[in-house]
């Protein structure tokens, strides 16, 4: 059975978080375009299982956050990114922000620096103002492992932004 | 008592705490100077996080998401809708401001509804509030947070239906790069001088400033339900009366834009308010 027009207005209107935190989450625009794609296409396929009592972009969150674990997984046994070439591509990614000035820039390329894990908190909490267990239930985490990301990554986000050496970058640590 | 650590002064940072505890914290945090400083350095970071990318939940729906998620099942047929698009192709370009129906081009013998008639009223009403920049509507949409917005577009339907005793929708044009800005109770009588408001539903092109309003309103029963097409001036009016015998509703789209694209929205129109029916 298809889904009905209520349901798709709902996930029509849940669009633009989805895409906020999906680009936020993994930066290159074609793979946040392409998780989007993919998140959009299985709630269509699983409309039924969407229950109305929870808050759309929560479950759709949810279905990215699934999809994105298993697209990771699926590159991580497939190709083998050369670290020179990540960190040249990290490094043109800072440039960009570049082009601004100010502290703002400072932020996101420090957000970009944490790892995925800190990072998907700090967006769901912060930015799409998800409570602890929405959050939660969007990762399929207890509310004790959200609290301690939470509090890790915000220390090191301060941490980044007053000077602290920054981490390896996400794209780095996919390597091994 | 639980032990004061980070992920303690997170959540009430966050507002996750029991009242209990939230008051714990917050007199541990006053006799603690450094750590409500570095509390503060946490909240500053999430507030400019939030202010950085809160502007991207405005960003439009790119067109293939949208086509992606709206695309129907399969096409419906919409009967006299689509004859009246297939005979309005042979009347575009006709002579601009003279009242074009789509029954005087077929030559069909039906009272033309507009002489001082409701859809009049409507275009009216259109020419009254588009304009509006600081009160468009009385009930806004489109300024309310996403959070509150399924809750104030139920109110909006429930409130006009109530008021105009017939089932009022709010259309979805999304699909066709139109947003609800919300909506408008209006004065208006029926045939024998009686109140019978009329409500006004305001949408607008989404990143843009066009704007089209749908006039709904209980129909006089001598109304007849064919669908019709005007131009006044710069204005395109498509008009006609849905539903079933005794709940019909008759609806008029008003938009100063081309024909083609204004019928595009009737049939959107046409067709979720048949569903609804």
């Amino acid at each position: 059975m298809d889904a009905p027009p209520d349901f798709r207005q709902q996930l029509l209107a849940a669009i633009p978080r989805l895409r906020r935190y999906a680009r936020s989450l993994v930066f290159d625009e074609q793979v946040a375009a392409d998780l989007v794609q993919t998140a959009l296409l299985k709630a269509l396929a699983h409309w039924q299982q969407f229950d109305r009592r929870r808050e759309m972009i929560v479950w759709l969150v949810g279905i990215a956050h699934n999809a994105h674990r298993d697209e990771r997984r699926r590159q991580s046994r497939v190709d083998v990114v050369d670290p020179d070439e990540a960190a040249l591509k990290a490094d043109g990614r800072r440039a960009e922000a570049g082009h601004d000035v100010g502290l703002r820039i400072d932020l996101l390329a420090a957000l970009r620096c944490l790892p995925d894990e800190q990072r998907q908190v700090l967006l769901l909490v912060g930015v799409e103002q998800f409570s602890y267990a929405e959050c939660a239930d969007a990762l399929g985490i207890p509310i004790g492992t959200v609290m301690s990301r939470l509090s890790r990554g915000r220390a090191a986000l301060r941490s980044l932004l007053e000077g602290g050496t920054p981490a390896p970058g996400p794209v780095l640590r996919r390597v091994v | 008592m639980k032990e004061i650590d980070d992920s303690l002064l997170n959540a009430w940072l966050d507002g996750e705490l029991p009242a209990d505890q939230r008051d714990r914290v917050a007199a541990w945090l006053e006799t603690h100077p450094e750590e409500a400083q570095r509390v503060r350095g946490w909240a500053a970071d999430r507030d400019a996080l939030h202010a950085r990318l809160e502007p991207m939940e405005h960003e439009p729906v790119p067109d293939e998401l949208r086509r992606l998620v709206m695309r129907q099942g399969g096409p419906r047929p919409l009967r006299w809708l689509m004859a009246a698009a297939m005979a309005s192709s042979f009347v575009l370009g006709g002579a601009a401001g003279a009242a074009l129906t789509w029954h005087a081009e077929r030559g069909g013998g039906v009272q033309a509804a507009s002489d001082g008639g409701w859809p009049q009223r409507a275009a009216l009403a259109h020419s009254v509030y588009v304009p509006e920049v600081r009160h468009p509507v009385e009930v806004d949409i489109v300024n309310a947070s996403a959070a509150d917005q399924p809750a104030q577009e139920a109110h909006l339907a429930a409130w006009l239906t109530k008021r105009l005793s017939v089932p009022v929708k709010l259309f979805d044009l999304r699909a066709q790069g139109f947003e609800l800005v919300g909506g408008r109770l209006l004065p208006d009588a029926n045939g024998a001088g009686r109140a019978a408001p009329g409500a006004q539903l305001m949408y607008q092109a989404v990143g843009g400033v066009q704007r089209v309003t749908v006039y709904l309103r209980k129909p006089e029963t001598d109304t007849p339900a064919a669908f019709r097409y005007e131009q006044q001036g710069d204005l395109g009016l498509f008009y006609w009366v849905e539903g079933a015998a005794g709940r019909e509703t008759g609806y008029a789209l008003v938009g100063a834009l081309p024909k083609e694209r204004l019928l595009e929205l009737a049939t959107a129109i046409y067709r979720q308010g048949e569903k609804a029916n």
